[in-house]
């Protein structure tokens, strides 16, 4: 139970990059991925700005190589876990018992939405292997088939906390020795479903969003994957590159407040920073960077800051939330945020927070909001709340 | 490993009666649900501000558990990893989908919109009666007694819980159905058997009523 679990490789597609490379690229020229909508079909085309890949389903098909499934969300997943498994590089991996633990919110919801509308227009109409493979599940088994893992796959949907929770579950996984190689993150693309859905919740900003600002009006709609590969103390003594970082600590808890709401006074995300400081035997003045959930809701932001105080006053380490780049990927963000935490130790890195002016009131603290490079970086906190208050803080460590 | 189980309590609300312990304890004068459902609130003299938020679906099960648990003090009794919930019903959240949907016309409501899939009761009553052990909602064509004794005997056989809600909630317009049961494991002079046969009499009961 004690073994350490390593991270040995990192995959990344959003809508700042379509790899790792290029997602440094984009932090290091402070570019944002949002704009209008050009790819969506949907009515708010042109007054709701999101954080789209820049890729078209047959450009993420040509991409991948998969040609039997043109479910976005597959897409974007296999993309990024393939990027993650030829960047660990594993020697001999087949003889290695290797998992796939991938978190979605909206599986195959992108081709229902276009078998619907053919159907409802005429019940005889609409192509039924556009519903074929709507449901989660089905996401994480083609991309596990196309990987060519066979030996252990789920898929873990818990809203916006999903590949948080995808990745301590497969370090669980390692630990109990159940397997010696996991693939963890998680996948979503944007649907007409999510953005309505939030569009309903009105929390969606007309503008590009200001995580952690005074004047936040609400989050951007991303899509992206984002994975790592977590190896066993026996895999990673096999690796001849050097290894990312260790997955140190890992909490989850929930505040049980409200359907979509997070507690006023950050009770869930207070005690997932919290035991994930408790797992890894770290003191908070030992993290180094703060990857923030900063989804840039009113809610969310003043509710983190708040657990934030709670846990660091009066010494906070850097932060910022990345979702000024890449939008709100949802069940994806975990993913996408586990692979920045890992790049920022191993660069020394710290991202900016972008378009942040006024402090919020309840804190005493700012995002940063310049890149900066060749920072000490040595523990580093990635915080994902969810809907239904589940709550979850993983702590990457420098090997 | 099998182990003993007893329905410790139960609680029907269908036809604008109350029926607790399969005694009737009120019957409402009125005959829209959510008129009923306010008369049964203000009957018992509840006082949980929440309650007016919610969708009928959430006040009903929310209703029947508290009344279902009003003597019993389950949360002093047990861990609350040790409580749980299973239900079931046939029409899902959709009569609040069908409410939500005729909002999107004119502003798509947020507040409508959240209890939007019908496991949002369950986490009302977790809420309420601090359950955080093991829970799940099932959508079947009618009562099925065997099944969620299944269900329930697993749980409690394997000590997953050591005691637990459950059974049927179903909302779709003016139909309406509510039967909880609370099984524990120890005995008590008024507990009976937990069985599917015990259920179903129970849950039939309130048409005899009639």
């Amino acid at each position: 139970m004690s073994s350490t679990v390593y991270i040995a490789g990192a995959g990344v597609i959003s809508a700042i990059g379509n790899n790792t490379a290029e997602h440094l690229a984009a932090f290091k020229q402070e570019q944002a991925g949002i704009a209008d909508i050009t790819l969506l079909d949907t009515i708010h085309k042109g007054r709701l700005p999101v954080a789209e890949v820049k890729l078209t389903n047959e450009d993420l098909i040509a991409l991948t190589g998969l040609v039997n499934h043109n479910g976005r969300t597959a897409l974007l997943s296999l993309s990024a876990a393939q990027e993650a498994l030829a960047d660990a590089a594993i020697p001999n991996l087949n003889t290695w018992r290797t998992g796939f633990v991938s978190a979605n919110t909206v599986g195959g919801m992108d081709k229902s939405e276009d078998f619907f509308a053919a159907y409802l227009a005429d019940n005889s109409k609409g192509k039924l292997r556009n519903v074929y493979d709507h449901e989660c599940g089905s996401m994480t088994e083609i991309v596990a088939d196309s990987l060519g893992i066979t030996d252990f796959m789920t898929t873990i949907s818990t809203a916006c906390s999903s590949s948080a929770n995808a990745i301590f579950y497969g370090a669980r996984l390692i630990k109990n020795d159940v397997l010696d190689v996991v693939i963890a993150g998680g996948a979503d693309a944007l649907t007409k479903f999510t953005l309505n859905g939030f569009n309903t919740l009105m929390i969606l900003d007309e503008a590009y969003c200001k995580p952690f600002d005074e004047e936040r009006k609400g989050l951007n709609l991303g899509e992206g994957a984002g994975y790592v590969v977590l190896v066993s103390d026996r895999v990673a003594k096999t690796l001849t590159k050097p290894l990312y970082a260790t997955l140190s600590g890992y909490c989850n808890s929930n505040d049980a407040y409200h359907q979509t709401a997070s507690s006023p006074d950050g009770t869930g995300s207070f005690m997932a920073m919290q035991g994930a400081l408790k797992k890894s035997g770290l003191n908070p003045g030992d993290i180094n960077y703060i990857n923030l959930h900063g989804t840039g809701t009113p809610n969310n932001d003043s509710s983190e800051g708040t657990a934030i105080k709670r846990v660091f006053d009066p010494h906070y380490p850097p932060m910022s939330s990345t979702k000024s780049f890449t939008g709100h990927t949802l069940g994806a963000s975990g993913g996408v945020e586990a692979v920045f935490s890992v790049l920022a130790i191993k660069h020394g890195l710290i991202y900016p927070n972008l378009r942040f002016k006024t402090r919020m009131k309840e804190v005493s603290f700012e995002p940063e909001t310049h890149f900066q490079a060749n920072q000490p970086v040595k523990h580093v906190m990635s915080n994902s709340f969810g809907f239904g208050g589940n709550c979850t803080s993983l702590i990457f460590s420098a090997v | 490993m099998l182990k003993n189980k007893h329905i410790a309590g139960s609680c029907v609300i269908s036809n604008g009666i109350v029926i607790r312990n399969r005694c009737k304890e009120f019957e409402s004068s009125h005959t829209n649900l959510t008129d009923v459902l306010l008369s049964i609130y203000q009957h018992y003299q509840f006082s949980y501000p929440k309650f007016y938020k919610m969708d009928n679906l959430s006040k009903l099960g929310w209703l029947a558990a508290e009344i279902l648990l009003k003597d019993r003090s389950v949360k002093v009794d047990y861990k609350p990893e040790d409580t749980g919930i299973i239900l079931a019903n046939t029409n899902s959240s959709l009569d609040n989908d069908l409410k939500y949907q005729h909002t999107i016309s004119d502003i798509p409501s947020p507040s409508v919109f959240v209890y939007t899939l019908p496991n949002i009761v369950i986490g009302e009553i977790c809420i309420r009666h601090h359950f955080k052990g093991e829970h799940a909602f099932f959508i079947q064509q009618k009562f099925d007694a065997g099944f969620i004794h299944n269900q329930v005997s697993y749980l409690l056989d394997n000590d997953i819980l050591q005691a637990c809600v459950c059974g049927w909630v179903d909302v779709l317009g003016e139909e309406y159905k509510a039967a909880l049961f609370l099984v524990e494991k120890k005995e008590t002079e008024k507990s009976i058997p937990f069985s599917a046969e015990n259920m179903d009499l129970i849950f039939n009961k309130v048409n005899k009523l009639r």
